[in-house]
């Protein structure tokens, strides 16, 4: 299956998987810090939100390293689309296009209402897949393989719901 | 060392864009059993990291010689509650906290709704924890959930 962006072809997941664990390396060995995004969200929140939780000491002292690498982050899917074929704007969005088929400004609901979970259950988690599927599980911390366990089965549970009863589609 | 983390997010976003990891179709692929890819890739990077997380531990130094400080993450009932909730925003969205910043540097649009939300949706965790904090057993407000 390629790519949504441009139809490239994907990395080999084992190359991929490879790349990811030199990256979460180096931020350890380079810079003694654990791989972790979600906390961003609250570096970026603690920038206009008064409330003592974004005053705490991980959130300020994060932002000088989390708010660069999340900036990386952007220009890497950047540079991604640009040397990949170009970078243009686009809506599309792959079988959700084909299933639901919904335009643009349903697409911004049904992504602010996702982003809203996202947001909300990473901080209430204490991490995300970086922090807790991969570091966590790598550093052997048992509330990360709790926590894996609960947003793999509940993001199985909502796509089976959405694509096989909600919006079921043929080959899909 | 803000150039490192830097260049770090560069090549971390530039493989989850390419590895289907940033795709909303790779992940309900994942989700609903038809395409191993974030499979393999999730595995692969835990195989890899733990040993080399290990070795590091080991050795008790970054490369410059820090004294390794790294705190592990607390047990509480938002472990459970909190990643159900992001396992829902995960399969909603397409998109994990990381994969949301490179959407947005790809130019999808739909990204930017999605980060929107995800910040309102953080802020609002900030804003009631106090209020959590007893029913989740969430540990003391200067600590936090966890940093990751």
């Amino acid at each position: 299956m390629p790519l949504i962006l441009h139809d490239l072809p994907p990395l080999h997941w084992a190359l991929a998987g490879l790349g990811i664990a030199g990256v979460t390396l180096a931020l350890l060995f380079l810079a003694n810090r654990r791989l972790g995004i979600s906390t961003g969200f609250e570096d970026v929140c603690s920038l206009v939100l008064p409330f003592p939780y974004f005053k705490r000491g991980a959130v300020v002292s994060g932002r000088e390293w989390r708010l660069p690498l999340l900036a990386g982050l952007v220009l890497g899917g950047f540079l991604s689309a640009a040397l990949g074929g170009g970078w243009q704007p686009t809506w599309a969005l792959g079988v959700f296009d084909q299933a639901i088929g919904w335009g643009p400004a349903a697409k911004v609901a049904w992504m602010f209402v996702g982003g809203l979970f996202i947001g909300f259950g990473t901080r209430l988690a204490g991490g995300c897949t970086s922090g807790h599927g991969i570091f966590g599980l790598a550093n052997l911390e048992l509330p990360s393989l709790v926590t894996t366990i609960s947003f793999l089965g509940a993001g199985i549970v909502t796509s089976q719901i959405v694509y096989r009863v909600l919006f079921p589609m043929v080959g899909l | 060392m803000t150039r490192i983390y830097l260049i770090l997010g560069i090549v971390f976003g530039f493989i989850l864009s390419r590895s289907g990891a940033a795709d909303y179709d790779f992940i309900q692929g994942m989700f609903l059993f038809t395409e191993f890819q974030l499979y393999g890739i999730i595995a692969v990077a835990v195989l890899v990291t733990a040993p080399g997380i290990w070795l590091i531990k080991r050795r008790g130094h970054t490369i410059f010689g820090q004294r390794l400080a790294i705190e592990t993450k607390p047990f509480h009932r938002g472990n459970v509650a909190g990643g159900i909730l992001f396992g829902i925003g995960w399969s909603i969205a397409g998109m994990c906290p990381g994969p949301m910043l490179v959407n947005i540097g790809e130019g999808k649009l739909y990204a930017i709704a999605a980060l929107a939300g995800a910040l309102v949706g953080a802020g609002l965790l900030g804003s009631l924890y106090p209020a959590l904090q007893r029913p989740f057993a969430l540990p003391p407000l200067k600590l936090g959930t966890g940093e990751g």
